[in-house]
């Protein structure tokens, strides 16, 4: 019961957070070609940037912590795929937190990379999950990528949350990109 | 001192700095509130499961739905109940059988089920052949749980045996992935196994094909 306590909070604020990266995502698609958009996502890099590396640490913290929880303690066994993610989320977490504690501006060299890959991890991973015959017939004894251990309002599934997580991260460290070459420039 | 073009410059105006604490409190206390309304419930959380006996010997595991060891083989007997209670029981009665072997938390199994449920209320199975399910691998944390409810859903009308939470059905005919299935001849031998999921335009070849058995 627990373990559905704990995947009831982690799936919810992965639809919440979720829609925001949703928003930050259309308004930042919308500023290439609005005005007023472009205004708006402005104000957000000015408002969120200094605190965005912070931010994405956050999450990746949140993504980790919520993984060993899965494994750990609920004893869910990772599949393959969800080896590829963790490879991908742990290390944002230490480089995210040592970019923000130092405000280094030049981790996003490093942390772009592993976010973007493992957000394709978690899209693949969800989608077979979402359509199991792309990965064959049967779910296998032991942990099939295809299976779901968590699957919460009919949709959220860990990989899903993961997908969120990395594309959160991506979003911020955007917002954190701009807002220093913002400061840059400015008089 | 000041000069008159410093005095009229407007100064920049700062920046507000995003609500932070407010924006991350905020999502943390509505998880918290969704997870405490769907969540907050007398369930004691023990897992759902039988008390199935197994007597005979146990099949050997199917590595290779291409090569099975255990063909020709006699099936272990099982003695079981599904979730009213009914007692199931797969005897070595010398009758064919076909076996088919589900989890709820796999997406094949859910696949399977109405194909399944479908078949059996179109008249489709021999009269030759006696088909049984078991459910097994069933475990409370994972997804589409509890298996009763699910087959409930179903409207599941095939012979269940409720496996307990070591999967001792499962083992018992040589289990390796869901939905697993066991097909016995007339003399109760094994006559062949699969791992994975049958469509549904292929039943009525499984199915005459043990009913041919029985003619035989």
């Amino acid at each position: 019961m627990t373990v559905i306590r704990v995947s009831t909070f982690l799936a919810t604020g992965a639809v919440i957070l979720g829609i925001l990266v949703l928003a930050g995502v259309l308004l930042w698609l919308a500023a290439r070609i609005s005005p007023g958009a472009a205004r708006l996502w402005g104000g957000l890099v000015d408002s969120a940037g200094e605190q965005a590396p912070f931010l994405a640490w956050l999450v990746a913290l949140t993504a980790t912590l919520g993984s060993l929880y899965y494994s750990e303690v609920a004893h869910f066994v990772p599949c393959t795929f969800c080896w590829y993610q963790r490879i991908a989320m742990y290390p944002l977490a230490v480089i995210l937190g040592i970019a923000a504690f130092r405000r280094d501006r030049e981790a996003w060299r490093f942390t772009v990379p592993l976010a973007a890959v493992g957000a394709g991890l978690a899209a693949y991973h969800y989608l077979i999950q979402q359509f199991p015959n792309l990965s064959g017939g049967a779910c296998s004894e032991g942990v099939p990528c295809s299976a779901a251990y968590v699957w919460r309002f009919g949709f959220v599934s860990i990989p899903l949350m993961a997908l969120v997580s990395f594309a959160a991260i991506l979003l911020l460290t955007a917002i954190s990109v701009a807002h220093a070459r913002r400061a840059s420039v400015s008089p | 001192m000041t000069t008159k073009n410093q005095a009229a410059r407007p100064r920049a105006a700062t920046p507000k700095k995003f609500p932070v604490l407010p924006v991350v409190g905020g999502i943390v206390v509505v998880a918290l509130l969704v997870t405490i309304l769907l969540t907050f419930s007398g369930n004691s959380g023990a897992t759902e499961s039988g008390e199935p006996t197994v007597t005979g010997n146990a099949l050997p595991v199917l590595q290779d739905n291409a090569s099975d060891p255990a063909i020709g083989l006699p099936i272990p007997e099982v003695a079981g109940a599904d979730f009213a209670g009914n007692r199931v029981t797969i005897a070595r009665d010398g009758r064919a059988k076909v076996i088919v072997f589900l989890a709820h938390w796999c997406p094949h199994c859910q696949y399977e089920a109405p194909i399944l449920r479908d078949f059996v209320d179109q008249g489709l199975v021999p009269d030759t052949v006696d088909f049984y399910s078991v459910t097994t691998g069933i475990s409370a944390t994972r997804d589409n749980y509890p298996p009763s409810e699910w087959l409930e859903r179903e409207g599941w009308n095939i012979p269940l045996i409720v496996d307990d939470t070591g999967n001792t059905v499962g083992e018992a005919f040589g289990l390796s992935a869901y939905p697993f299935w066991v097909i016995v001849g007339p003399d109760d031998t094994v006559l062949g196994r699969l791992a994975g999921r049958i469509e549904a335009d292929n039943l009525p070849a499984l199915f005459d094909g043990v009913a041919a058995e029985t003619a035989g």
